[in-house]
């Protein structure tokens, strides 16, 4: 049951994904009472939109590791999680040696059990916020409002946990949409799609979903052109190195310059996928049959062709792979990063004047919002947007590591007293332990790595 | 985990409360040091290893490593059993390499080991959730960088504005007029010649 009219919280949350839960329960975990936070957004699930990406992707397993899940502290992980609700020593044995990845499933019955439990729905205001005003008077507070401009609550510390903006594809990609005959063979990979047998299809990226698409074309009986712009793409375990994900790299990330943040953050997070032992016998199975070849170049012109598509191909590095003809094209290239792809942000931007580069919010080192953040009423973003703070902030490591100090911040903030140890041990194995019951009925993921 | 070389040191000494603690009590029990000063060299060892030798061969800490690693400081906390003999006799056996009486150093390592792998693995990331990010580290919940102490941007351009200002000509190199040569600031100098010298 949400909530049926607006109230005034000590912690307002906008967005309602997986930003919002880990800042919902972690905020519970240290000390919050439920009714104290608010979450603002429509969806009744806070995994429901990775869910649906997810599967459009193919995708059955994580890129993260045992340590990124839902439950309020790091102990357990998720492979220990796992083996208990298994009862098998399997996880945590490939834990131990680094080659565990949580599953979709597992991980989101996880999700949706912590977020249950907490009563993460029912302190949900079910609208879209399009409008928050800062108010200093008589204590610094936030109002908010929905996207039809009615009255939505008031906050005193906010979160913007608004997600990735819209999907991109690459210019020439994007006019060919427009025409509606094309629109329907030019898709993302993160969009519904099925290839057909005998098809060839154009799979642009050399990240982790364009490794995915190519083993979910190759399953279907399809053929697949890699198309990469660089000659060499790394191969990395995850979307950060390593200690990216800790304070010894982000303390460092932290002390470059904004703009050397973002060129750092250009080479390290793009197109880089994970070794993985099914992903690589797929393709060579599908080389050796003449159903996988790779190009270097870009596409710069669609026509509609006899197979559905005509695609011109140029090189920068070579001579030009020139026409091909192809079933369909997908583009694995992510997610638009700018803030002002999203209303919400945009209208922040121009109404308070907020300080932009390359199209990224400019946030302080405390991934505060300048001229809106304030101690005592902090206005924070998390997710993609914080990537110039947190070089992981898109990933479940990321968003655990704001939501942990952000929350910290309004605890500080409000002086609250803070859940004692048995306290938090008792929830922490509760959790853990109804997790393991919904895990233990969801099919259990095969480990690709 | 990539552990800081603070934050080795100040998990070391949290994962050792527990076996200190235990050690004392069967100290006090049966009336041998040996207990505690065996978790007083275990303590020794380990942040002799973890300031000098560790931050060197890694950096990236993976979770197979800590039995291997377990095992290296066990020989050497054994070692400096056997010379040092830190208890009364029968505990570690100073003549044997493995003698009846080294039965209590290995059972207090491991059974301290034990303790203090779980302690690190359960215990410190409830007590606190950024121990585990911030590198071993016991820090506040916070950020790595607080906006007060951001480093700001040094910008090498000044608006035409603020370069109108009287103190900021006069401290540029841009002036009116060639300026007037002047004595440098130290060197030999004339003395004055006008007025009498105040002894005479």
């Amino acid at each position: 049951m949400t909530l049926v009219q607006p109230r005034d919280s000590t912690i307002g949350i906008v967005g309602d994904g997986f930003g919002s839960a880990l800042v919902y329960t972690t905020a519970v975990y240290l000390g919050f009472r439920p009714e104290q936070i608010t979450v603002f957004g429509p969806n009744d699930n806070p995994v429901a939109t990775y869910q649906q990406f997810a599967y459009n992707l193919g995708q059955t397993i994580l890129r993260s590791e045992s340590e990124s899940h839902f439950l309020p502290a790091d102990w357990p992980t998720f492979a220990q999680l796992d083996a208990w609700a298994r009862r098998s020593l399997a996880p945590l044995f490939r834990s131990v040696r680094r080659r565990y990845n949580p599953g979709v499933a597992e991980i989101l019955a996880e999700a949706t059990t912590v977020q249950r439990r907490l009563g993460w729905n029912d302190n949900r205001l079910p609208v879209r916020i399009g409008w928050l005003q800062r108010e200093r008077e008589p204590t610094p507070h936030f109002t908010l409002y929905d996207e039809q401009a009615n009255y939505a609550g008031r906050a005193r510390h906010l979160m913007l946990a608004v997600g990735h903006g819209p999907l991109s594809f690459p210019p020439a990609l994007a006019k060919a949409r427009e025409d509606p005959a094309l629109a329907d063979r030019i898709v993302q990979a993160y969009d519904a799609k099925a290839y057909a047998a005998g098809g060839r299809y154009v799979v642009i990226g050399a990240g982790i979903a364009s490794v995915n698409e190519w083993a979910n074309a190759l399953d279907a009986g399809a053929k697949v052109v890699s198309l990469l712009r660089n000659p060499s793409p790394d191969e990395q375990d995850l979307n950060t190195p390593r200690c990216f994900f800790e304070a010894l790299g982000i303390d460092a990330f932290q002390g470059l310059p904004f703009d050397r943040r973002l060129e750092f953050l250009g080479q390290i997070l793009k197109g880089t996928s994970p070794r993985r032992r099914g992903w690589e016998q797929k393709v060579r199975k599908g080389r050796q049959e003449g159903r996988f070849e790779q190009l270097l170049g870009e596409i710069d012109e669609v026509r509609p062709g006899p197979a559905g598509l005509r695609i011109h191909v140029a090189n920068r590095h070579g001579p030009d792979p020139g026409w091909l003809d192809v079933t369909g094209v997908v583009a694995c290239t992510g997610f638009q990063k700018s803030g002002l792809t999203l209303p919400l942000l945009r209208r922040l931007v121009q109404f308070y004047g907020l300080p932009l580069q390359e199209g990224r919010l400019l946030l302080r080192s405390n991934c505060g919002v300048p001229r809106l953040d304030l101690p005592q009423s902090r206005l924070c973003m998390m997710g993609i947007h914080a990537n110039p703070v947190i070089p992981h902030g898109d990933t479940i490591a990321g968003l655990k590591y704001v939501a942990r100090r952000f929350v910290a911040d309004c605890a500080r903030a409000e002086r609250i007293r803070y859940r004692p140890f048995p306290s938090r041990l008792r929830l922490q194995l509760s959790l853990a332990s109804s997790s393991a019951r919904a895990m233990r009925q969801v099919r259990h993921a095969e480990q690709l790595a | 985990m990539c552990p800081t070389v603070l934050g080795r040191v100040q998990t070391r000494v949290a994962i050792l409360v527990g076996p200190a603690l235990l050690a004392t009590i069967l100290s006090l029990v049966t009336g041998d040091e040996g207990w505690i000063v065996t978790i007083g060299l275990y303590l020794l060892v380990a942040i002799a290893l973890d300031t000098t030798f560790y931050p060197r061969v890694i950096r990236w800490q993976p979770p197979w490593l800590t039995f291997l690693l377990g095992m290296t400081e066990f020989v050497i906390v054994f070692v400096l059993v056997k010379v040092l003999q830190p208890g009364q006799p029968g505990f570690g056996d100073p003549d044997a390499l493995l003698g009846p009486g080294d039965a209590k150093p290995i059972l207090l390592f491991w059974v301290s080991w034990l303790l203090a792998v779980t302690t690190r693995i359960v215990v410190l990331p409830i007590v606190s959730l950024s121990w585990l990010e911030n590198g071993g580290e016991f820090r506040v919940t916070g950020w790595s960088i607080p906006p007060e102490a951001e480093p700001l941007p040094l910008l090498a351009a000044v608006s035409p504005e603020a370069a109108q200002g009287r103190l900021l000509r006069e401290l540029s190199s841009v002036h009116a007029a060639p300026v007037q040569r002047r004595p440098p600031l130290s060197g030999a100098h004339a003395r004055p010649v006008t007025g009498r010298s105040p002894d005479r």
